[in-house]
């Protein structure tokens, strides 16, 4: 009898670990935001979607002045125009996706359970390319960057609300492989995402302050007066990992779309306002 | 995992020696170069590669088709120290993230 116990409680122990592991999403991102709050708490939730701005007086009072005339203005207008376009077949972009203009960027990035991986914006605007018979966009080309300027903007005020349905073991594999990737050390570096954007949030490196991840996907695409262009969150990840001299993955790759899906569910109930305007 | 992981590598080298052997280009610089190109793909495969790895052999090469022998064995030895130290780091991570989650 005292054998069976103690053989029930050593089998039970793996399962208790192996919980303790692989915690629910929701329990990661009420971890995620209460550790961000604990370090700035004069800093409001919702403020959050504002990266670097959130915690810096001063970057946030040149942010201000930038957003008289914003510099992404001529990306959404560009946006708007190849978005109401006709394409050769008399159909538009807009007819792919069955919603109104606002609701299309709170819709990604989704898991698709019929292909088994995460889908971004960025993929599903080439995929509508596709079945148009077009060519797809490069993920870096201005075109494809300003249609998701100008549904950035559209959304503007929409809440994020980053899926992960409970009957689909592939989108919380996908959540979970984000969550490894966001959290594990690479290149010669040897950082991991999190050394920087949670363990020295708010400190300086060279002439910049490092933002908290909460928020960091809300605003993008993004337009960066130091490169004069608008660009993309995966050309943000490419260039992070490239800061820690590792070798970056392809935009739009299963690694950093993986990425996207983790931070995307970190911000969560956070609000769409992009695009954004940074250093 | 780590001994497993190491025998495969073992045997992805003796594999690779014996096409050399067949091949007839068995120069200790080309192995050398063949070994750390396998051990960039590895660490590629793991997710793990590093930013400078393919340059260097890359550059290798180059100075091996210039003449340079010891520069292109020096550059070899860097990219197959940042291979296998790139695969360490993987082989850490496997499990090492965890620790750094937000609780
Ligand atoms: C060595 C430190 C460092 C590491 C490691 C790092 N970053 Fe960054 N990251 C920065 C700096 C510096 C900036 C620019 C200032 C800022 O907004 O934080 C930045 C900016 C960003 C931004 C843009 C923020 C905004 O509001 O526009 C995102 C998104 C981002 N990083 C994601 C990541 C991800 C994902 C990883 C891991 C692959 C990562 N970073 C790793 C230093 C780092």
């Amino acid at each position: 009898m005292k054998n069976s116990a103690a053989m029930l409680l050593l089998s039970l122990v793996p399962m208790l670990t192996q919980q303790a592991a692989v915690a629910g999403p929701e329990d990661d991102r009420e971890a995620f935001v209460e550790y961000f709050q604990s370090r700035f708490p004069d800093v409001a939730f919702a403020e959050f979607a504002n990266g670097i701005y959130a915690i810096d007086e001063d970057a946030r009072g040149q942010w201000l002045d930038i957003e008289e005339f914003p510099p992404y203005e001529f990306a959404v207008e560009q946006g708007e125009t190849l978005w109401q376009e006709a394409l050769p077949d008399g159909a538009r972009l807009a007819d792919c996706f069955g919603q109104s203009t606002g609701d299309i960027r709170p819709a990604y990035p989704r898991f698709d359970a019929g292909r088994g991986e995460v889908v971004t914006l960025a993929v599903a605007i080439n995929d509508c390319r596709q079945t148009q018979k077009l060519p797809v966009w490069p993920y870096d080309s201005e075109e494809l960057i300003s249609i998701t300027a100008y549904l950035a903007y559209a959304a503007r005020g929409k809440p994020v609300v980053t899926q992960i349905h409970a009957d689909e073991p592939g989108a919380l594999a996908a959540y979970e492989e984000g969550k490894r990737f966001y959290y594990s050390k690479r290149g010669q570096l040897n950082f991991a995402c999190s050394d920087c954007h949670v363990t020295s949030v708010g400190l300086h490196v060279r002439a910049d302050r490092l933002s908290p991840s909460l928020g960091h996907t809300t605003h993008f695409p993004v337009y960066r007066s130091k490169l004069g262009t608008v660009i993309s969150l995966h050309q943000r990840f490419s260039g992070c990992v490239r800061d820690v001299r590792a070798k970056p993955f392809a935009l739009q790759s299963e690694e950093f779309r993986n990425l996207e899906y983790f931070l995307s569910y970190m911000s969560n109930g956070l609000e769409f306002n992009g695009p954004g305007a940074r250093k | 995992m780590a001994p497993v992981r190491a025998s495969k590598r073992g045997m992805a080298l003796a594999v690779l020696a014996a096409v050399f052997a067949a091949a007839g280009c068995t120069t200790a610089f080309e192995q050398q170069l063949a070994e750390a190109e396998l051990l960039r793909v590895e660490a590629a495969a793991a997710g793990a590669e590093w930013l400078q790895t393919g340059a260097l052999l890359e550059q290798a090469r180059d100075e091996a088709a210039g003449g340079d022998m010891d520069a292109a064995r020096a550059l070899v030895d860097k990219a197959r120290f940042q291979g296998e130290a790139a695969l360490r780091q993987a082989e850490h991570e496997a499990s090492a993230w965890q620790n750094r989650v937000v609780q």
